[in-house]
């Protein structure tokens, strides 16, 4: 990768992208192992620990990072408030590249990955998992329309088609956030079939009401840090005066979640559980700390909100917070049957600590999608809104109304 | 044997020598490694001190719940609940995701960690011995029991025996069948002279923990028909307004240009 930044030469010639590949091929490596001797042969899960680090990382944390694409989606196209349409691709191209991160950790970690497709036949209707994977295969359909017209952009033959795509776009802006709402709450579902193994300081009824007031949040927040980074790297201008916007609607939700998560505790009767349950009240402080009271305060400072350097230290405290949440939730929260004094071995591995190979895998999968992230914002307008906003000023009707990027 | 209605164990903890013939039956039976049974044994082993010695020991198999949580829990319909109570997983629809496993409350679903793509990773669990019960005859695991500790019969009548035994020897038990009412109930009927929680069973309320569960899902639909109906209506209203903004502000500026 070329790249005209002020970096030290050496970053110049790709010393990041050549990192990423080396992780990539590690988990590839990996998966490839698994794919011939079995899940057990790669990581520490159980019949004790069916599910570990891949489904907190992977699923839980990958599936909440790509929720700014649907908040500046519906920002954009549904309020129409257009300023805000320079976040609209790079927060639209994360989404899509998360989502496709969690499809492709799913591979490796379903003990069938061949039949994943056959959530979209056999279908039984009270199960969470098949609600949150109809939701992300139709979704990822969604993004993947949503962000077609950016690529075809980038070959004037298919100019026609990018009009067209963004002709009809609005039915499927609604789709996609009506999706999101329901997988990001979803998520939060999965675990209320869990009431006597997630600890009652996260198990609630509304599990996912919190998931997806908390979505909000970490979408906010995801959109600061992609601009920031992205700005490093391609140096280009960062969009301070928009992103100050975001944060200062990020203590607002984050109050909206912080009150949601003591009403809850207070109305079910377990406050006391802050106190007395161990290891478990520290990481429920450590995540309302981390992810709710500091950001709150952070981007209640007008000067942390307009410096970048500000901003990008705010998201990543808060989707620090935030991200911890969902490892308590899917993890560190739940607490399987005790084992009995004598079992037989087969039961034997009632702890669970993620394996080198289980996290590399992750790790590679993540270096793929920045990676991806990378190659897009080098070779697709995915930071290039200039069309969009000379269009956004062009008298129109109806749904046509909504700015045409590359409707040129 | 009475007709069977509806297909159950009783299983009496203090009748239990912890013997294992259940689990080599089992592995026969089902032609399964003996590492990968369907039953297992486990327990407290001996406790207290001499004389008074106390043996805890529990033979452990799917629960076969009336309102069973993996059957709730599977996103491909893998599990099935026969009328007459036993609960059977179906390994050709099975996507290997384990919320099974996540889901059900006793930890019964089992997985082939070790297998990899050509072999097929499934779940294993236990399946009433269909062709058995089916054929007038116990389970395996039942009919190898040399003490008794694991019978097999109609539910009804299991309970009725289990509370009989209690009332006959309230010295020997304590004072509940577990299973009866547990998790909305189970076919798994369980006697013991320890708390069950000794044996490694959990504490369930008599609503079975998928309803919460099941209920969020019943309310999915209409929820996402409804948020999709206002945002409709949303994007309609908000791009009325402004295209009469838009229109105003055309209007005042063709007038200033006259």
């Amino acid at each position: 990768m070329k790249l005209n930044i002020t970096l030290p030469k050496y970053l110049r010639i790709g010393i990041l992208p050549a990192i990423l590949l080396v992780l990539m091929g590690i988990a590839f490596v990996v998966a490839m192992m698994r794919y011939a001797f079995g899940i057990g042969a790669i990581s520490d899960l159980s019949y004790s620990y069916p599910w570990g680090f891949w489904i907190s990382f992977d699923l839980f944390t990958g599936v909440v990072i790509s929720s700014g694409g649907f908040l500046m989606a519906g920002t954009v196209y549904i309020l129409r408030i257009k300023e805000f349409e320079p976040l609209l691709r790079p927060s639209v191209l994360t989404a899509f590249l998360g989502y496709i991160m969690v499809a492709i950790a799913l591979l490796v970690d379903l003990g069938q990955p061949l039949r994943i497709w056959y959530m979209m036949i056999h279908w039984n209707g009270t199960s969470v998992l098949l609600e949150i994977g109809i939701c992300v295969m139709t979704y990822l359909t969604v993004l993947a329309i949503e962000f077609a017209p950016v690529v075809f952009e980038s070959f004037p033959k298919l100019h026609k088609v990018a009009h067209l795509i963004h002709k009809f776009i609005m039915p499927f802006v609604i789709l996609g956030v009506v999706l999101s709402t329901l997988h990001q709450s979803s998520l939060g579902s999965l675990l209320l079939i869990q009431p006597t193994k997630l600890h009652p300081l996260w198990w609630t009824p509304i599990l996912p009401i919190m998931f997806f007031t908390s979505a909000i949040s970490v979408g906010l927040s995801m959109i600061i840090l992609e601009s920031s980074l992205s700005s490093c790297y391609f140096q280009r201008g960062l969009e301070t005066h928009l992103l100050a916007k975001l944060a200062k609607a990020l203590p607002i939700t984050l109050g909206v979640y912080l009150v949601l998560k003591f009403g809850e505790l207070a109305i079910a009767g377990d406050l006391h559980y802050l106190f007395t349950s161990g290891i478990m009240s520290i990481l429920y402080w450590a995540e309302i700390l981390i992810g709710v009271l500091t950001p709150m305060v952070w981007f209640s400072i007008k000067k942390n909100r307009e410096s970048a350097n500000g901003l990008l230290t705010g998201a990543v405290i808060t989707l620090l917070g935030l991200i911890l949440n969902r490892f308590n939730v899917s993890w560190f929260g739940v607490k399987h049957p005790d084992p009995l004094t004598y079992i037989p071995t087969f039961m034997g591995n009632v702890k669970y600590f993620p394996t080198f190979p289980e996290v590399a895998v992750s790790i590679g999968i993540f270096s793929a999608g920045i990676m991806a992230f990378g190659l897009a914002a080098k070779y697709f307008p995915v930071f290039d809104a200039e069309h969009a906003t000379e269009e956004a000023h062009q008298p129109s009707h109806g749904f046509q109304a909504v700015p045409t990027p590359g409707d040129d | 044997m009475t007709e069977i209605k509806h297909h159950a164990y009783l299983f009496d903890a203090t009748r239990c020598i912890d013997c294992r013939a259940c689990m080599v039956a089992c592995s026969v039976e089902n032609n399964i490694e003996m590492d990968k049974t369907r039953i297992w044994v486990a327990g407290l082993g001996v406790t207290g001190k001499f004389p008074d010695l106390q043996r805890g020991t529990m033979v452990y198999h799917c629960m076969h719940c009336e309102q069973p949580d993996c059957m709730s829990a599977c996103p491909v319909g893998a599990y099935t609940r026969a009328e007459d109570g036993p609960v059977t997983y179906n390994p050709d629809l099975c996507i290997g995701c384990r919320y099974c496993m996540n889901a059900c409350p006793f930890g019964v679903p089992h997985f082939d960690y070790d297998k990899g793509l050509v072999e097929g990773a499934f779940i294993d669990k236990c399946t009433f011995c269909p062709q058995r019960i089916y054929n007038g005859q116990e389970p395996a695991c039942v009919e190898t029991c040399p003490t008794d500790a694991l019978e097999y019969g109609d539910r009804d009548e299991l309970i009725a025996k289990a509370h009989a035994r209690i009332a006959a020897h309230p010295d020997r038990y304590i004072n509940h069948v577990y299973g009866e009412h547990e998790n909305g109930g189970t076919s798994y009927l369980i006697l013991s002279h320890v708390p069950f929680k000794d044996l490694g069973l959990p504490e369930l309320p008599e609503e079975p923990i998928n309803e919460v569960s099941e209920t969020v899902m019943e309310m999915t639909i209409p929820f996402a028909l409804g948020w999709g109906a206002v945002l409709t209506a949303v994007t309609v209203g908000v791009a009325a307004y402004d295209n009469k903004k838009k229109k105003a502000a055309e209007e005042k500026q063709a007038e200033e240009s006259k």
